[in-house]
Parts: structure tokens; C-alpha cells; sequence
């Protein structure tokens, strides 16, 4: 009987704790989505005088650099998911299936970017770079975030590639397909879960890359984040939010259209995992 | 023979990314960093630039603020994610809720996780309008800086945001994923609540913990946006001072900077080389 008790306080502990850091951790986005839609909030006022959508439509106006911008970042953070998941897939079905020598260190290899600070190997490689004419140009900064975005494509390919194996290429192949066949027919429909979450990833780490871009780019090409960074800087409340606001909309809307194309896609080839 | 070749070949792209940018960046940076740089002339290879930068004092209180930036953040965040995720699987509430928890600190940016520190922590920041509105503050400035302090408490504080959730996700994965016979075990040898967590729990989830730590140590450690926007002007942390130093128009000055990523570099390679252990460990236990 003392012992239910406890339990029971226990979990009511644990709900209380839970829902303490839960709100700790969503407060922010709410005075973000606040300030977003202020007009004027003056200090030292807890709540806007007004509200108004001024932020909003000077990100969303058509003639807006702002627009045009975030256009970019979602064409330049495509072309780089599109292209990771295509050097990732060789990669990881080689690291997921296949023992050779050298596995481990190409491994560390794959995961030494997301530690190693971007700082140092943009700075190290801007020279080449600049000498190459990829420096201050969309294909430059492309080749550059793929840097930080190949080592979560590969790793989550990789897990995918070593829980199913090989064995449903290997019957296709016996039952006289081609590898090409195998690899649209078989392993695409069958990796089609692990693309969805490598890509989703992937292109998170693209759209919100500062750094890189800023380094390679040049001030030429100007994505959303470096919009987004002088109002930060200068503190404008206003328009900072209304930036982060359509930033992360943006990207749940660019996630959920790639989920729902990869999906519909492979939904006709679906009977593997029924 | 075909069949040897085969692993390399598919690697091969990836690799070929891999090699000819982030290594051969890392390389020129090294090679720079020892004085090689002919692009203006300089071909003799000396320690001197190494010599000079550790022992400069801006450059160590550089070092020493992002170290400290970075271990009290990843910290801190590991014990907040090991107390949200342990509730959430305590507390047995219906799905749904830690999904949306997990998933927005990873779409939003840290550019944007600055702004929502400076929104509620910056002078005029809505916890400096409650405070006021309480009577605890009768202008602005007498709340205290907590952003660009020497302490670095708003950068801490926004890799905080970033990091809690994604250390509640690694350890909610394992602890869900955990077989509950080794807690029901000791509860029913009359292990208390308390015992079955520190004993049972916090060992079987140390090495991801351990190997997420490292993660988001490293990331704080060598990350320029947090500290560039929010940080203090002295002491700079170390990434936003080898930018700096970058911008530098004299050419001469460039082994300098590339030294600092040198650093930089050396310090994220000792975190890998942590990382791959706990790996081998997490291994053993699991086999």
C-alpha cells in the first residue's frame, strides 16, 4: 500500500518535472512567435501595445531581397541534400555491409567533420578555393557544406545498410535483375525510410549554415541565415523574429513536401515492410 | 580481386569530397601554421608561430573561455537531458508530447537560439520587463548584463537550449530501448527509486551520454555564431578570435590564425579519439 503511494508520487513528481522543462524549453518560441507578430512593444511593457504583420510581409514581400533569399537557401539547401544522399548511399552500403581493411579509420573519417569546428577548415581551404573560381560562387558553396552534411548522411544510411543487409539484392540478382534494376527496384524502395530522415537532416544542417557560406560565399551569395544575422546583431527584436519565424516554417514545410514526394514515390513498391 | 577493389570504389566519391576539401583544408591550415606559405614567399618551416601564440596571454584567455564555455554548457545540458528524458519515461504520459520537444531545437538554428536568449535574458529581455513590473529594477540598466559578459552566461545559456533536448533524445532512445528486467530486478531486491536510477540506469546509459557529451562539446567548443553575437569583446572566444585574426589585411599575419586552428583542430581530434573509445566501450557492454 506504501509502496503504490509512492510510485504514484513518484510519477506525479516526474509529470511535474517533465512539464516544468518542457514549458522552460518552449517559452522562448513563444515570445519569438509574440515578437514576430509586434507592432510595437515598448519597454517596459509585458505584453505589445500593438500588434501588426510588418515583419512578417517585409520577409514575405515579393520584391524583398528577404524573399529572394530565403528562395535560394531552399534551391542551394536542395541541391546539397540532393547531393549527399547520392555520395552518401555508396558510402554507407560499403561502411553497413561490406568488412574491409580500413573500415575503422574511414569511419572516424566520415564523423571527424561534425567535431572538427568549421572555422578551421574553411579558413584552411577559402585559398584553394579562390584559386579554383569556386570561392564567391553557388557550386563553391555547395562543395562546402558538404563538408558538415555528408558525415549524418552517411552514419544514417550506414545504420539502414546494417539492419538490412544484403540478402533481398542478393535474391534479385539470382533471379536474373541487373544491378540497376536491383538498385531502383530493390535498395531504393528498402533505404526509402532511412532517405527520409538522412535527407530531413541533411537539410537542416545546409539551411541553417552561417559560417561557411558567409566564408565561401563571399557576400555574394546571400542566404537566409545572412539576411537573418544584422538584425540579430543590431538587436531589432521585431524583424529578427519575424526572420527566425518564416526560417523555421520554412523548413518544416520543406521537410514535410520532402517526406510526403519521397513517400508517394515509393508508396506504390511499398510491399517490403507491410 | 574484383571483389577487394569493390568496398574502395563505392568510397570513392564520398571520399573523394572528404580528401580534397576538409583534409586538404586541414592540411594547408597545418602547413601555414609551420610557416609555409608561398603564395608570399614565406617557404621555411619553424615552430616560432606556435611558440608565439601559446604563449600569449589574449590567446589563453581565449582558450581557457571557450573551454569553459563549452564544458559548462555540454554539462549542464547532460544533466537537464539525463532529469527530461528519465521523467519522461517515469512519468508515462501519452506519446506525442516529447516528439515536438526533440524536433524543434533541432530545426531551429543557433543563430535563431541567440535571439531567443537575447529576447528573454537581454536588458530589456521579458525577464528584465517582469522584474520591473515586480519593482525589483526601476530602469534597464540595473538589470544585470547577462549577455557579453566576461562569464559567457548567454552563450551557456543558448547551447544550453540546443543541447538539453538533444542529450533527452539519446538517453530516452536507450532507456526506452532498455530491457526493464534489470530495474524490476533490483526493485524487487528492495532497491529504492533513487538506487535503481543511479545504479541500474545512469551506468547502462553512461557511455551515449558519455559519447553526446563529447558531441556537443566539441560543437560548442568550435562554433563562431553564438559567441560572435552574444559574447563578450574580451576575452573573445577562440573561433571568433581566429576570424578575427583571418581578417587581418597583412598576409604575414595569417600562420597566426592558422595556428589558432591548429588548436582549434587538435583539441576536436583528442574529442574523437574520446569519442572512438567510448565507442569500443559501449560495445563491450552491449556484446
Amino acid at each position: 500500500m506504501g509502496e503504490y503511494k509512492m510510485n504514484k508520487r513518484n510519477r506525479t513528481l516526474s509529470g511535474f518535472i517533465m512539464h516544468i522543462m518542457i514549458f522552460l524549453l518552449i517559452l522562448p518560441l513563444l515570445v519569438l512567435v509574440v515578437w514576430s507578430f509586434s507592432k510595437s512593444w515598448p519597454w517596459p511593457n509585458i505584453f505589445p501595445q500593438e500588434f501588426g504583420l510588418r515583419g512578417i510581409l517585409h520577409v514575405l514581400d515579393p520584391s524583398s531581397r528577404a524573399l529572394k533569399s530565403l528562395l535560394l537557401s531552399i534551391r542551394l539547401s536542395l541541391v546539397v541534400t540532393i547531393v549527399t544522399l547520392i555520395l552518401s548511399i555508396p558510402a554507407a552500403k560499403t561502411l553497413g555491409v561490406y568488412s574491409f581493411k580500413g573500415k575503422q579509420f574511414i569511419k572516424m573519417l566520415v564523423l571527424a567533420p561534425i567535431i572538427v569546428p568549421p572555422v578551421a577548415v574553411g579558413m584552411g581551404i577559402h585559398l584553394t578555393f579562390i584559386r579554383l573560381g569556386l570561392a564567391n560562387r553557388f557550386i563553391g558553396v555547395v562543395l562546402v557544406h558538404l563538408i558538415p552534411c555528408l558525415p549524418y548522411g552517411i552514419r544514417i544510411l550506414t545504420d539502414v545498410f546494417e539492419i538490412i543487409g544484403e540478402s533481398m539484392e542478393q535474391q534479385a540478382r539470382v533471379l536474373g535483375a541487373n544491378s540497376i534494376q536491383t538498385f531502383t527496384n530493390i535498395t531504393l524502395p528498402l533505404i526509402a525510410p532511412g532517405l527520409i530522415s538522412a535527407g530531413s537532416l541533411v537539410f537542416i544542417v545546409s539551411f541553417s549554415q552561417y559560417f561557411l557560406t558567409f566564408l565561401i560565399g563571399g557576400g555574394r551569395i546571400i542566404t537566409f541565415p545572412m539576411m537573418m544575422f544584422p538584425y540579430i546583431q543590431s538587436g531589432d527584436r521585431m524583424m529578427a523574429s519575424a526572420y527566425s519565424m518564416v526560417f523555421i516554417l520554412a523548413t518544416l514545410v520543406v521537410l514535410i513536401m520532402m517526406e510526403k514526394a519521397i513517400k508517394s514515390y515509393y508508396s506504390t513498391k511499398n510491399y517490403f515492410y507491410l | 580481386m574484383k571483389k577487394t577493389i569493390k568496398p574502395y570504389i563505392m568510397l570513392l566519391p564520398a571520399m573523394t569530397i572528404l580528401l580534397g576539401i576538409f583534409v586538404a583544408g586541414l592540411s594547408m591550415a597545418f602547413l601555414q601554421s609551420l610557416g609555409y606559405f608561398p603564395t608570399i614567399g614565406l617557404q621555411e618551416f619553424t615552430l616560432n608561430y606556435y611558440k608565439e601564440v601559446l604563449t600569449d596571454h589574449g590567446f589563453l584567455t581565449s582558450l581557457r573561455f571557450s573551454l569553459w564555455i563549452a564544458f559548462v554548457s555540454s554539462s549542464v545540458s547532460v544533466v537537464l537531458g539525463v532529469l527530461l528524458a528519465y521523467s519522461i519515461v517515469k512519468s508515462k504520459h501519452k506519446k506525442g508530447l516529447e516528439e515536438i520537444v526533440y524536433k524543434l531545437p533541432v530545426i531551429v538554428p543557433h543563430v535563431v537560439a541567440t535571439l531567443l536568449v537575447y529576447n528573454i535574458l537581454g536588458q530589456s529581455g521579458i525577464i528584465a520587463r517582469m522584474a520591473y513590473a515586480l519593482g525589483f529594477i526601476s530602469q534597464q540598466s540595473e538589470f544585470p548584463a547577462l549577455l557579453f559578459d566576461k562569464n559567457g552566461f548567454g552563450i551557456i545559456l543558448a547551447y544550453v537550449w540546443k543541447g538539453t533536448p538533444f542529450i533527452a533524445m539519446v538517453v530516452y532512445t536507450v532507456l526506452s530501448n532498455m530491457n526493464n528486467r534489470l530495474s524490476e530486478v533490483a526493485l524487487n531486491l528492495g532497491a529504492t527509486n533513487k538506487q535503481v536510477f543511479w545504479h541500474v540506469l545512469i551506468p547502462l546509459t553512461m557511455p551515449s551520454i558519455f559519447s553526446s557529451f563529447i558531441i556537443i562539446f566539441a560543437f560548442s567548443f568550435g562554433a563562431y555564431e553564438v559567441p560572435f553575437l552574444i559574447g563578450p569583446t574580451a576575452p573573445r572566444a577562440l573561433p571568433v578570435q581566429a576570424y578575427a585574426e583571418y581578417m587581418n589585411a597583412d598576409l604575414r599575419h595569417r600562420p597566426y590564425t592558422m595556428t589558432i586552428n591548429m588548436v582549434l583542430t587538435f583539441i576536436s581530434f583528442l574529442c574523437i579519439w574520446i569519442y572512438h573509445k567510448t565507442f569500443k566501450l559501449l560495445n563491450k557492454y552491449n556484446g
